[in-house]
């Protein structure tokens, strides 16, 4: 009598779960499971540095998974421009210029200014007395600076020579190499009894108290920057203003009357760099590649996360390493059984798995960026998998090796295949 | 029947949705542009919100980007006038989400053919140019153009593109013992110029350097264009006629030549056997689509 469909269904479904479970509670999975996490543990410690041997090691050091959703799956691509903040793009403008750019702008009733410009010792006196005057003027004006390590090991601010005429003020350093992709920032920094702020961290204190504080609870700890918006040719997700319209009065007031402008150096062609950082929006997620975004495009992207409160939650790493455990733990369970009952299709099994993994666990990492603002590392799971086959070959050497010596119970026999 | 005026309660729902307003913001202009509001017209300014009961004016040469609803940009370059109820369709945005676009990525990447060079002639043709470096100006010659090598007598034009909203360009043409002082210009209104205007101004056998720019500007990017001899072209022709496989089809062996004439810079040359190609064996998708790829690289008209 011939079986019901319902039934050939049910028979497939019990035969690929018994592929999984199978060997999933035996003694063997779990300690060859342990052994593959001592193996990354124990290469993870060798003092010595071999990626410098190896290209892929070097090519991915900056590498992260998530950095795909940016440059090929268009996130943040519908993103509506942020009406909370504009942006004013001040060139090469020079301090004369830019003191009449703060006046204009002032004119116009923001609630907050932020000049990202650095000012390296006195120039012309006239042009350094006209921008004295306006940082003096304007206490809604924040000041840019950086911070500096002083002979005690102690921090300071720099690299402003109207510091001390700005009402507030805040540093602009990314705690990263300047090739490095810019993914995070202190909100303040403490040294003693002093703390100071951070560019957007000042910016927020007077534009909006209640995510100031969320920001600044955050303390001196490295806080990941959620990149929503960006400007290119064809994606304009904020206002930027031209100076020269700015001064020629075409800019309406609404523009800017009771946000956040921004002054800062903006170019949006790719062919100049200047100023520009890499980013996770770059167009190119991996490799050799040029500087996409300006600094001051950052901030605002810095600005953005705050004042929608969209942090994203890191997972901890211990949650990782768990993780990372039960996905091993399982694909062990799926590999011995190949291993020991069908040993000649074991490799291309192996392979097959570790690809589809492969593209499964970076797609639950991007989906959970996405949808859950929730950063989880899938690099332990996939150098995980990827270990688990080599790491049998050896467990069953170590298994059979215990079993003649101290009558280990495994279910490797010797010379098996 | 109790279906029926929750029927009419949501069609009506649906009808006041879709007739919303979309807002529109002035996100930029250049130029002469006017907004008209309730029948006053004033002068763009940037930033302003309008909603779809206005519209925008444009004078000629001038052009204006909108963001509606905060989220989608369309630039307008043409001169008229344009009342914003007419961009509904503009106002749309594309909704997919980014684990949808993840599949669709990952199968792309696992099904996309690497090709082979005979079928994808610009991911090999590695003879492009060489990066020039200095003041960045607003014309930009695509590097494939770095030396062009010429025998005559085909027309073929030297191309380039401007980042600036330029009406007339000045094509420059220097003989190679005096680089400082073009021997030939030309005002041109098009991106490009025939080399037919400037061929009679040459020698064969000679290396000249050519330049454009726009009109009342200087570019210093230089590019190489050799006037070979005939008798130069006709022995690298028959080098690459003789490389050939024993049984060649009269448009393969076009096509092959056309490919290797390319990687050589023989441009005007390579058109004339893409064209062959395609000419021999119409039903030939590749030679076809290649050649219209080699047209649109090169402005050919």
């Amino acid at each position: 009598m011939k079986k019901p469909l319902h039934k050939h269904i049910g028979q497939g479904v019990r035969n690929a779960r018994n592929h999984f479970t199978k060997y999933l509670y035996e003694r063997d999975t779990i300690f060859a499971t342990i052994w593959v996490f001592l193996f990354i543990v124990i290469l993870g410690s060798i003092p010595l540095n071999l990626g410098i041997m190896n290209p892929i090691k070097l090519g991915l050091k900056d590498f992260d998974f998530n950095d795909i959703s940016y440059s090929e799956l268009g996130k943040g691509n519908n993103n509506p421009i942020d009406s909370h903040i504009v942006i004013i793009n001040i060139s090469d403008s020079d301090r004369g210029k830019l003191s009449f750019i703060i006046e204009k702008t002032a004119s116009m009733n923001p609630k907050v200014i932020g000049l990202d410009a650095l000012f390296f010792g006195p120039k012309d006196a006239l042009t350094d007395s006209l921008l004295r005057q306006s940082f003096r003027k304007h206490k809604n004006l924040v000041a840019a600076a950086k911070y500096e390590e002083d002979s005690n090991r102690s921090l300071v601010l720099s690299m402003n020579h109207f510091l001390n005429d700005a009402a507030r003020s805040g540093y602009v350093n990314f705690p990263n190499k300047a090739l490095e992709t810019t993914r995070y920032f202190f909100p303040v920094k403490k040294t003693g009894d002093t703390i100071f702020p951070f560019f957007a961290t000042s910016i927020l204190q007077l534009y909006d108290e209640d995510c100031y504080h969320k920001l600044v609870k955050k303390g001196d700890t490295k806080v990941m920057i959620n990149y929503s918006r960006n400007l290119t040719p064809i994606r304009k997700q904020y206002q930027v203003l031209d100076v020269e319209q700015l001064l020629a009065d075409q800019i309406d007031s609404s523009a800017i009357q009771g946000k956040i402008a921004l002054l800062g150096y903006i170019n949006e062609s790719p062919d100049f760099i200047e100023d520009k950082k890499f980013t996770p929006m770059n167009e190119k997620f991996a490799g050799k590649s040029i500087p996409d975004m300006n600094g001051i495009v950052v901030h605002a992207n810095i600005l953005s996360m705050a004042l929608e409160k969209n942090y994203i939650k890191k997972l901890p790493s211990w949650g990782s390493w768990l993780f990372a455990f039960l996905v091993c733990w399982l694909h062990m369970s799926f590999f011995i059984r190949y291993y020991l009952e069908n040993h000649i299709w074991f490799h291309l099994v192996a392979k097959i798995a570790q690809v589809l993994s492969a593209i499964l666990f970076v797609g639950l990492g991007i989906h959970l960026f996405d949808e859950y603002r929730l950063k989880v590392d899938m690099k332990i799971s996939l150098i995980a998998i990827i270990m688990a086959v080599d790491v049998i070959y050896f467990y069953e050497a170590w298994a059979t090796w215990m079993h003649k010596k101290y009558n280990y119970r495994t279910v490797f026999k010797p010379h098996h295949h | 029947m109790k279906k029926l005026p929750f029927l009419i309660l949501l069609s009506c729902f649906t009808g006041l949705l879709s007739a919303q307003s979309s807002s529109f913001l002035l996100y930029s202009f250049k130029g002469n542009v006017s907004v008209v509001e309730k029948n006053v017209e004033s002068k763009a300014k940037v930033g302003k919100m309008l909603n779809n009961a206005g519209s925008v004016k444009v004078a000629n040469g001038s052009a204006v980007t909108l963001i509606c609803n905060e989220a989608a940009m369309f630039t307008i370059t043409k001169p008229g006038t344009y009342p914003l109820n007419k961009f509904g369709d503009s106002c749309k945005i594309s909704n997919s989400s980014v684990s949808a676009n993840y599949v669709k990525y990952v199968w792309a990447q696992m099904t996309q053919s690497t090709g082979s060079p005979g079928s994808n002639r610009k991911a090999y043709m590695n003879t492009v140019g060489a990066v020039s470096r200095g003041d960045i100006n607003n014309v930009w010659i695509d590097p494939r153009l770095d030396t062009v090598n010429y025998s005559g007598g085909e027309d073929f034009p030297l191309s380039w593109k401007s980042y600036a909203d330029a009406k007339e360009f000045e094509f420059f043409l220097y003989s190679s013992d005096n680089i400082s002082e073009p021997f030939y210009k030309a005002t041109v209104s098009k991106l490009k110029i025939p080399v037919g205007d400037f061929e009679k101004k040459m020698k064969p056998g000679n290396t000249y350097y050519w330049t454009a720019a726009v009109k009342g500007e200087e570019n210093d990017d230089l590019k190489v264009f050799n006037y070979v001899n005939n008798s130069t072209y006709s022995q690298i022709v028959e080098v690459i006629r003789n490389q050939g496989a024993a049984f060649e089809a009269p448009a393969e062996q076009a096509y092959r030549i056309a490919f290797m004439l390319e990687d050589a810079h023989y441009l005007a040359e390579a058109y004339q056997y893409y064209l062959k190609a395609a000419t021999v064996d119409p039903a030939n998708v590749l030679y076809r689509s290649t050649l219209m790829s080699f047209k649109k690289d090169y402005e050919i008209k």
